[in-house]
């Protein structure tokens, strides 16, 4: 009968291959601590999810304005009123009699900038947010790779031990290459992990513990502030003979700056609480091997994998001349030892 | 059958076991107190604070920015203070006229009111800081995590005040910040301070001081420095 070809379905060297591209998947998650990094990285989508809305994020903006509208007119009109018209000696009279207010009117515009970039960013970061939300959840990913990887070396497994499995293996493996190709379209993570990798970067200045206690610094300013506003402007306007009404329709925005306050500190701390508890798991999104990649991290081993199922061809291997030879018997079956 | 009757042996020892440590852990948590000393088992009743030239007297609060020292801070400045130097935060005595040993003192049913003001008035009245009301609870759990707090404990040897309030909770604009010493689990993080104080046993004077540094949240890595004076009264 017809001899046996030399070399049939995967070599050692194709197996070796597709196993090694199986370890690297399984290797990947604990080569980048995704174990670790990517659950805290779906805490960070998790907790920002309440403030990554436009509707919130312009409520911080209007506070923001609100507290800039009651700072200038406290410095301008209200100063007018209980210091006198705009002089030198006006103005230094005003800040001698409200001390605490003139300490926070000196560092307001620095807090204003930098409070308003900060939402500036955020805010122009929604959509990429918002594409990063929609990804599957980040503690997933370790197991995006782990569990081909471990498919790929147990179907390996399968054929190293019974060489006439390889036929439905193989079809197997072009599956599960052909399942990696498809898995970032399907997730459209071409779009979205760019979008994730420029927010991961944008927050890059927003995200770090230094920077949130200097937020925490801010909101003690804020408050001194307001409270010079709240407990002696105000109090000095009437004790100048306003009635709240009247500070109401003359100075709206001290008026507004004080109604406000409460509902700003209801807002803006837990915003700065999810901050300052985030700064790790940023920390640790940021240390995940850039976003854009990711995609590739799939096509590039299912390709690979497909690719070689299908080019080893049909027939398991027969190791050189002292294999024994198979070949198909009457009902197509490859028998071992047939002649 | 054999094997299945090991097995369930097995079973039950380790639930058993399970069970024992369940228990031994909550027994540790209910009864962790410093060691020696007598118990000083009832209310630590506060003298309202008080404003003083430097700083304040009686009982008063002080809040330490992160990389601050208890020393020398830098300490927030409240706003609703009384005082001149506004990192003096005097409180006055709530409802049941201070800080109890021996017993929980719960929040309110409602912890907070729309604004976040806190409703609970037992250790202290509730007090403004940054125009929104602060008050003190002690909590057998942790609101967030549900861990286990033992109730307060202190000790007089010698006339040297010790002990832990580990359970101590601020109440504030919708959150709860745990201002014991040692902190839940009993570590002492940061610029965490043990409690310690002086008692006389004569007047029952007390003063007892403590710190302690916030973790997570708006004002983490913020330390609590509290100063509480008045006058021991046993159950």
């Amino acid at each position: 009968m017809s001899e046996a070809p030399a070399r049939r379905g995967p070599g050692p060297s194709r197996l070796a291959l597709i196993a090694l591209i199986g370890l690297g998947l399984i290797a990947a998650p604990f080569a980048f601590q995704m174990i670790t990094r990517a659950p805290k990285g779906a805490t960070m989508i998790s907790d920002f999810r309440p403030y990554m809305t436009a509707q919130r994020l312009d409520g911080f903006q209007r506070d923001l304005r609100q507290m800039d509208a009651g700072v200038r007119q406290s410095r301008t009109s209200v100063a007018v009123f209980l210091a006198g018209p705009p002089s030198g000696t006006a103005h230094a009279r005003f800040d001698a009699r409200f001390p605490e207010f003139a300490g926070f009117e000196s560092q307001w515009r620095g807090i204003d900038a930098d409070m308003s970039g900060m939402l500036d960013t955020i805010q122009g970061n929604l959509g990429n947010y918002r594409a990063v939300a929609a990804l599957p959840s980040f503690t997933l990913f370790p197991w995006f790779f782990l569990v081909p990887g471990v498919i790929i070396l147990g179907l390996l497994a399968g054929v190293v031990i019974e060489p006439a499995w390889w036929g439905a293996f193989r079809w197997a493996l072009v599956a599960l290459g052909a399942g990696l190709i498809a898995a970032p379209a399907v997730f459209q993570m071409f779009d979205r992990a760019p979008k994730g990798e420029r927010m991961v970067s944008a927050f890059k200045t927003i995200e770090t513990r230094k920077h949130v206690e200097t937020i925490q610094g801010y909101f003690g300013e804020m408050a001194l502030g307001q409270g010079a506003v709240r407990l002696e402007i105000i109090p000095a306007l009437e004790r100048s003979g306003l009635t709240r009404a009247q500070i109401a329709a003359r100075f709206p925005a001290v008026d507004a700056l004080d109604r406000q306050w409460v509902p700003i500190l209801n807002d803006m701390t837990p915003m700065i609480g999810t901050m300052s508890d985030n700064v790790v798991n940023y920390d640790a999104v940021a240390s995940l091997p850039p976003f854009g990649l990711f995609p590739w991290f799939f096509v590039i081993p299912g390709v690979l994998v497909a690719g070689l199922a299908l080019v080893s061809g049909p027939r398991p291997h027969v190791a050189g001349s002292t294999a024994t030879p198979v070949s198909p018997n009457a009902d197509g079956v490859r028998t071992e030892g047939a002649p | 059958m054999i094997r299945n009757a090991i097995g369930r042996r097995t079973l039950g020892a380790l639930a058993l076991l399970a069970c024992g440590m369940t228990a031994a852990q909550a027994v540790a948590a209910t009864h962790r107190t410093t060691a020696g000393g007598t118990p000083l088992v009832g209310t630590f009743k506060l003298t309202a604070g008080k404003c003083g030239a430097s700083g304040a007297t009686g009982s008063y609060f002080r809040m330490i920015y992160p990389g601050g020292t208890l020393a020398s801070g830098k300490f927030f400045q409240n706003p609703d203070s009384s005082c001149s130097d506004k990192s003096f935060t005097p409180v006055l005595p709530g409802a049941a006229g201070g800080l109890r040993t021996g017993a929980y003192q719960s929040s309110a049913t409602a912890a907070f009111d729309a604004k976040g003001n806190a409703k609970v008035n037992k250790i202290i009245a509730p007090t403004g800081f940054s125009a929104i009301k602060f008050g003190l609870a002690t909590l057998a759990k942790d609101p967030k995590t549900g861990q286990a707090a033992p109730v307060p404990s202190i000790s007089v040897a010698n006339g040297k005040l010790s002990g832990q309030v580990e359970a101590l909770w601020a109440e504030w604009n919708h959150l709860y910040l745990n201002q014991g010493s040692p902190k839940p689990g009993g570590g002492k993080p940061g610029l965490t301070k043990a409690v310690s104080g002086t008692y006389n046993s004569t007047t029952h004077a007390f003063t007892l001081t403590w710190a302690s540094a916030i973790s997570g949240g708006p004002f983490n890595g913020f330390t609590g420095y509290w100063h509480l004076a008045g006058t021991f009264t046993p159950r």
